[in-house]
């Protein structure tokens, strides 16, 4: 059995079970079969840009290069923030309660982008949490299901449908645009309005 | 940045921008002395060394693990680590030869793993163009019910072109904030088609939300393909 994650909420724990849900649990899916003119079946491949060498599944890797272009391995490699400060790893959601004192509104949920959504399955005293997102509490922490560099934005609500999920995405960037985003307007000249100053010559 | 041709509640059309949302990087990597590090594609192996040609040529796994053992059979010592730049995909066939004409049928599959139907495969056609104006259909949902129905995966901002499409945009913008609703957006002349950005993409679902601050606007185009809700409990 999957390890319950566990929230703290009025001073006491709370776990929960997580099943992802995704388009192919609500919906089914679609496989692509791909055969040649004979029949035999067919799988996509990588043309190299020699022209001639083909490369299937797990012929590629991706390699880590230095400034100067050299080979080196991640573990030599250091993650920075945006300001190039230090980033501390962080760790597994599952290995301490989640403390739920963040509220977030429908405004802030929808500017974030829903990358992964897992079912809430509740277990015992879920009652006291269930009323306050049946009242549209959506609570928001960071969470990250197997610890590393950094957390993603993670959202509890309930579904429109009355079940629990937990949503978490990426935020985004947005910005409000104004009319200074267009072209600038004209600018005025010492002689404007002065007809007289029209040289039609250059007409 | 994306032209499309947005219309408002009174029927009236403009070619306007939608910009993709950045997502901000948070997370970089550097080297030893603070500099970015990057990736890169590599080439590991072609299909002519990998274990099944090895396999084929040496006729058992043994004789395979024995070259392995005597030499370096599954290295091209002028290709491997090679930079892939300029790659193309392309079909293989059983005999692991690149095919150029191929038949794709797709098979629909249930939640449950069943067959559903089978038909040719057909790219999907954009339908979000300047030419192809998307329609106000009029299908406003509160916000405050809606944000939880739907799982908005993706976003696009659109924003005006000119003076002219300022107003225009800032109009629906402030529209659709006092009605504290988002429009939901659809393609084709009933604005309930979804919503195909490019040849071949994953067909969304578009909710339009507007906001004001002052004289700015932010008018956004949530995409969504997936509603919040259980999956049905399948039966063994």
């Amino acid at each position: 059995m999957a390890k319950p994650l566990a929230f703290e909420f009025c001073d006491r724990s709370v776990e929960v079970g997580l099943e992802k849900v995704d388009r192919t649990k609500l919906y089914g899916w679609v496989d692509v079969e791909v055969q040649d003119d004979a029949g035999r079946p067919c799988e996509l491949a990588t043309l190299v840009g020699d022209g001639h060498s083909v490369v299937g599944k797990g012929g590629t890797a991706i390699a880590y290069l230095t400034a100067d272009g050299l080979w080196t391995t991640r573990a030599e490699l250091r993650p920075v923030d945006a300001n190039g400060q230090p980033v501390t790893p962080v760790k597994s959601s599952f290995d301490a309660p989640i403390k739920l004192d963040a509220t977030a509104t429908p405004d802030e949920f929808l500017e974030h982008n829903v990358h992964l959504i897992y079912q809430v399955v509740p277990t015992t005293g879920f009652d006291e949490l269930l009323a306050e997102l049946t009242a549209g509490t959506i609570y928001h922490f960071p969470f990250s299901y197997r610890g590393g560099v950094e957390a993603s934005p993670a959202f509890l609500l309930l579904g429109g449908d009355g079940t629990p999920f937990l949503c978490v995405g990426a935020a985004t960037a947005l910005e409000f645009v104004g009319p200074a985003a267009t072209a600038p307007a004209a600018e005025e000249s010492a002689d404007a309005g002065d007809e007289d100053a029209l040289d039609f010559s250059l007409v | 940045m994306p032209e499309i041709s947005l219309s408002d509640s009174r029927g009236r059309d403009a070619a306007v921008y939608a910009e993709s949302v950045r997502v901000p990087v948070r997370v970089r990597y550097v080297d030893e002395s603070g500099r970015q590090a990057a990736t890169a594609r590599v080439l590991k192996g072609t299909l002519d060394r990998d274990y099944a040609a090895l396999l084929e040529a040496a006729g058992a796994p043994e004789a395979v693990a024995a070259a392995l053992v005597a030499g370096d059979p599954e290295l091209d010592v002028e290709a491997t680590g090679a930079f892939l730049r300029d790659t193309s995909r392309v079909y293989v066939n059983s005999e692991r030869r690149v095919v150029h004409a191929v038949t794709q049928v797709e098979v629909v599959r249930n939640p449950d793993g069943s067959e559903k139907l089978r038909r040719p495969k057909k790219l999907a056609v954009p339908n979000v163009t300047p030419e192809q104006p998307l329609l106000w259909g009029g299908k406003l949902l509160p916000k405050a019910a809606a944000f939880n129905k739907y799982a908005m995966v993706s976003k696009l901002q659109v924003v005006h072109v000119n003076g002219l499409t300022y107003d225009f945009l800032f109009g629906i913008a402030r529209e659709l904030e006092a009605k504290k609703s988002l429009l939901v957006l659809g393609a084709g002349p009933k604005a309930n088609q979804p919503l195909v950005l490019r040849r071949g993409a994953v067909p969304y679902r578009g909710f339009l939300e507007g906001r004001t601050r002052g004289a700015e606007y932010l008018l956004l185009l949530h995409l969504s393909n997936i509603e919040l809700k259980a999956p049905e409990a399948q039966t063994p």
